[in-house]
């Protein structure tokens, strides 16, 4: 499970603070895969990155006891005059993972072809979010946190991610973040609601979406 | 987490982190690294070829080569881990992005990189000096290393100290540039501080770059000893910059992320 314990959160505005997370206390459970709601701007993109580490909380804590993924959804974290593949090889170094069997993954998974053999730099958009995909797909999270849910390449490659993620969560749970209802019901079994800084979970997502509708 | 596995994922991503700024740093081809060592090799032809000129006599018993060597390399470790720690964390900022990097890392693994490859070419150079020269006299090995290291320090908690005040004060990577120019002239790379008269010495010897390369030569010659040495001095210039570095990197570390 992961533990968030009085976390709190702020980004001035101006002269004003924008209290982004105000003193959330949650248990996630691990075993379920768990949507947030939120509208625009009321800090989804925050809390995922408080619970990926990336971002340290203002006061309180974060306790993984799980392996958690980097959000999966904005490709950060790549080095441009880098190689895909000696992006590949860092990642799968200060994950502990076997360095040519995520390479040969990786590879294989986002079609790159030569191109893996490329500055990350001569890129196009789409070969980037391929390879991100391929990467967080080689390394074995135990809970994949998702950022909305963004259209990867052409559709034959957006059914294999489907059909891979599918495989992947009979072994690892989900834990997605969206303004989408559509897109929280396909993927969520327990769901909570982010406004004003306060987060609520609730038992079904037909409880949680009234909630979300009615605010 | 127990300390010996944090301790293991420390090393494992300092490790990753080394390896990749080899990378970054010298470029794909092997040959890169010989570039680490035609820098060094053209201050000391252009310093030999001046002294040359000029009929610079050095005290008796101790060879242009390792003079020059034992000058240049201290300077080149101090200015590269100083401009290396600096640019750091402005440099790798996307890598803060997987959450076991840390910006202190960042600048671990840059420190760890100059100094092994200043050592190496400090090695190599002075290796060659030994064979085709025939000279080769280190006296105190470990003090030799220990003022290596001290440079390497020196420049790293600058470096530190530098990049957490550029987040407030972002003229602070200008100013430095600036600042490091002239230390190849006073750091005594050219000079020993024994030859100079006392008053411009004891002005001299408070800056701690000559304190190092006057410990590292006391060390290297049987015929030459240094005065004046006050480790202490250096260790504050080392403790108190490394210090405030780490305090402010922990205020500015809410302005990386808002950036």
């Amino acid at each position: 499970m992961i533990e968030l314990k009085h976390v709190c959160k702020s980004y001035p505005v101006g002269d004003r603070i924008n209290q982004v997370l105000d003193d959330i206390s949650v248990t996630l459970p691990v075993d379920r895969n768990i949507g947030i709601l939120g509208r625009n701007g009321q800090g989804k993109s925050t809390l995922l990155r408080v619970i990926a580490g990336i971002l340290t909380p203002d006061s309180g804590e974060v306790i993984r006891h799980t392996r958690v993924s980097w959000p999966i959804g904005f490709g950060g974290g790549f080095a441009g005059s880098l190689t895909g593949e000696e992006n590949c090889r860092f990642v799968a170094r200060i994950y502990d993972e076997d360095v040519d069997e995520v390479c040969r993954f990786a590879l294989d998974f986002s079609e790159l072809g030569s191109y893996f053999y490329m500055p990350i730099k001569t890129y196009s958009a789409g070969m980037r979010a391929r390879l991100a995909f391929a990467l967080s797909m080689a390394i074995d999270f135990e809970v994949y946190l998702i950022d909305e849910i963004t259209a990867v390449g052409d559709k034959p490659f957006q059914q294999k991610c489907r059909s891979a993620f599918a495989e992947r969560r009979k072994r690892a749970s989900v834990f997605i973040v969206s303004h989408n209802m559509q897109t929280i019901r396909q993927y969520a079994e327990e769901c909570g609601v982010l406004t004003n800084g306060k987060l609520t979970l609730y038992p079904s997502v037909d409880e949680a979406a009234d909630r979300y509708e009615a605010l | 987490m127990l300390f010996g596995g944090a301790l293991e994922a420390q090393f494992r991503v300092l490790h990753a982190l080394m390896l990749r700024e080899t990378r970054t740093r010298f470029g794909v081809h092997q040959l890169g690294y010989l570039w680490a060592l035609i820098e060094p090799l053209m201050w000391i032809a252009t310093f030999y070829l001046l002294f040359m000129f000029i009929d610079r006599r050095l005290p008796p018993g101790i060879g242009m080569f390792s003079f020059l060597t034992t000058g240049l390399i201290p300077f080149m470790l101090f200015r590269q881990t100083l401009t290396q720690a600096m640019n750091a964390i402005s440099a790798n900022q996307a890598l803060l992005f997987y959450p076991m990097i840390r910006p202190l890392d960042l600048v671990l693994a840059r420190m760890g990189l100059e100094v092994a490859t200043l050592l190496a070419v400090f090695i190599i150079i002075l290796g060659f000096n030994a064979l085709y020269v025939g000279e080769l006299s280190v006296q105190k090995p470990l003090q030799v290393l220990g003022g290596l290291f001290l440079a390497g320090l020196l420049g790293t908690g600058l470096g530190l100290l530098s990049t957490s005040l550029s987040t407030f004060i972002p003229a602070v990577l200008r100013v430095v540039p600036l600042v490091l120019r002239p230390m190849i002239w006073i750091s005594g790379v050219w000079f020993t501080a024994n030859e100079l008269p006392t008053g411009v010495r004891d002005i001299m010897m408070w800056n701690p770059l000559l304190q190092i390369t006057e410990l590292l030569r006391d060390g290297w010659y049987s015929q030459y000893t240094a005065h004046d040495l006050d480790l202490a001095y250096v260790a504050a210039w080392i403790l108190i910059p490394t210090y405030f570095g780490l305090v402010l990197e922990r205020l500015a570390r809410r302005r990386l992320e808002l950036g």
